[in-house]
């Protein structure tokens, strides 16, 4: 098959695995921003109002990060319940290119659940075209990167019962522990380069400085706190992960 | 042209209670545009075979190549020239037939009135053309079978892999799939088929093999097997006769809460006489490629363990 035809085949799994399910299942739609909505919702409530604008570019971030949980998911899910990723495998299809058409498909899903999160970013703040940019940039930084993730690790479960426990660590650790919700302000700064351990600090740091929020120094690194780092930063973790998950990830069982 | 050779074929996994030999040693040939069919019990090593040969498992030693492509090195060259009906597997649940087979086609490089036109050849070939636009989610369990099966064989792809293709299908569905498979033999693809059902080898298979405990027992003609157990009748008694009178005189299988015997012609002769002097029933007829299979997979476990059968 040439690039042509891989590139043809991307989008074709990207149309019936995203767009076609979502338009016959809307309620996946619902799934998908009911969780960061509820966060934010508890944040509306409890927090003082000047924390609501991380909250919703939280919501993006949490958004953008959870393709990948939807990726390992899915993607055990059709080799070990359907064996469909078997019938895909022995195809002309390369591996990069079915992870990429499933990657986009759960970008798909996402597509609505992110436009409403900019929506109400642009009603609690002035954003203008520029920092809308940086966040889609910044989103599809953190797809690569957490749908990578999550493939590499769909290739290692033997059974269906695993996936649960193992997203819900993995998953929750990178989109609710470290400031994807919260200002990381909110960690006493002695700490705050703790925060860089995880991949996601990165991109919701790279998302406030976007959407024109305040972002603290970090006093012990505070090169941290740089846009050209933060960006450094996570391109580098993406690239990491997407090779890890072309290299490391059991295309054909040992 | 052999499609496939295997030589000192073998994978063993890590049980639990020891090394499991899933294949052990398993020499197999297998030629170009042959229907070529797989036989063996549950976990004899039939689905880990076609694993291993169609490039989705790695093997622990040996050898294999298809169409002259060592599968073990160069997989992307094998991925090209295969299409593979897993063992249960299931269609998307919210794809129709046709999108499972004109996505899948293209997937695979085909052009959209490709695709669209041996859509239509397999929907109809494979009684799904009434189904064609319901989503497979709502769809029978033989149906979303069929869904499978179509989309791969709509690829006549040169070498086919099918586990189990006809499995939970009523048997209308069954002997539309047959045709579809002898259709796709006729157009040049080599097919390897693993079945349950012994009366499905028997009417597709040019060749089959046999195999028990990751040994391969047979390699021939479904003809040459059933000669091979040197009998030719098969009576069944459901009473009238217990299992060691019946042992002198052929091959004793309990079945379907009777017993089943192979013997020959005379003697078959001889013991219908004596069921008429006992006033017993019997129903006669001649060796089947099940009851083949049977005797010769029954004399393979007895030889490993004599009282597995007992």
């Amino acid at each position: 098959m040439t690039w042509r035809t891989q590139a043809n085949a991307i989008w074709r799994i990207c149309y019936f695995y995203g767009f076609l399910a979502l338009r016959r299942q809307p309620l996946l739609f619902i799934a998908i921003f009911l969780t960061p909505l509820s966060f934010l919702f508890f944040l509306y409530v409890v927090a003082p109002h000047s924390v609501l604008p991380y909250g919703v570019t939280g919501g993006i971030m949490f958004t953008a990060l959870f393709t990948g949980n939807g990726m390992m998911t899915d993607c055990a899910y059709l080799r070990l319940e359907r064996q469909l990723q078997q019938v895909f495998v022995t195809s002309p299809l390369r591996p990069m290119s079915w992870i990429l058409g499933m990657a986009l498909g759960e970008l798909a899903w996402t597509i609505p659940a992110i436009g409403l999160f900019l929506f109400v970013l642009a009603i609690v703040v002035p954003i203008g075209a520029l920092a809308v940019v940086g966040l889609v940039g910044v989103v599809l930084l953190t797809w690569l990167l957490s749908t990578s993730l999550g493939f590499l690790l769909s290739t290692f479960f033997r059974q269906l019962r695993e996936i649960w426990p193992i997203g819900a660590v993995v998953f929750t650790s990178l989109s609710v522990l470290p400031p994807v919700f919260y200002p990381i302000a909110a960690i006493p700064a002695d700490y705050r380069w703790v925060a860089f351990f995880s991949p996601s600090t990165f991109a919701s740091q790279l998302a406030d400085h976007a959407a024109g929020l305040s972002v603290p120094t970090i006093s012990v690194l505070p090169g941290l706190s740089s846009i050209p780092v933060e960006v450094a930063g996570m391109v580098v973790l993406t690239l990491l992960f997407a090779a890890m998950a072309m290299r490391l990830a059991r295309w054909r069982e040992p | 042209m052999e499609a496939l050779v295997a030589r000192t074929l073998s994978k063993t996994y890590q049980g639990t209670s020891g090394i499991v030999r899933a294949l052990d040693s398993v020499e197999m040939t297998i030629a170009k545009g042959r229907l070529f069919s797989f036989l063996g019990r549950n976990g004899a090593g039939k689905t880990t075979f076609i694993k291993i040969a169609s490039a989705l498992l790695l093997p622990t030693a040996g050898s294999i190549q298809l169409f002259g492509i060592d599968v073990v090195e160069h997989a992307r060259e094998i991925r090209e020239r295969i299409a593979i009906v897993p063992q249960e597997g299931k269609p998307f649940y919210h794809l129709t037939p046709r999108e499972h087979v004109e996505e899948y086609l293209r997937v695979r490089g085909a052009t959209r009135e490709t695709a669209r036109s041996r859509a239509d050849e397999v929907l109809e070939d494979m009684g799904l053309l009434p189904y064609q636009h319901i989503p497979a989610m709502v769809l029978s369990g033989g149906l979303q079978q069929r869904t499978l099966v179509a989309m791969v064989l709509a690829t006549e792809a040169p070498f086919l892999f099918l586990d189990e293709p006809t499995l939970g299908m009523d048997p209308f569905a069954r002997r539309q799939v047959w045709d579809v498979i002898r259709h796709a033999a006729r157009k040049g693809s080599t097919v390897l088929l693993t079945t349950h059902y012994l009366d499905e080898a028997e009417q597709l298979s040019e060749e089959l093999a046999v195999i028990e405990g990751g040994h391969v027992l047979y390699q021939g003609t479904p003809d040459a097997l059933k000669s091979k157990v040197r009998q030719e009748i098969r009576l069944h008694f459901d009473t009238g006769f217990t299992r060691e009178e019946l042992a002198a005189y052929g091959e004793v299988f309990v079945e379907r809460g009777g017993l089943t015997l192979l013997t020959t012609r005379n003697r078959a002769e001889e013991l219908t006489r004596r069921s008429l002097e006992r006033k017993v029933a019997i129903n006669v007829g001649p060796v089947t490629l099940e009851e083949a299979f049977l005797t010769l997979v029954g004399r393979a476990i007895e030889e490993e363990d004599p009282e597995a059968l007992a």
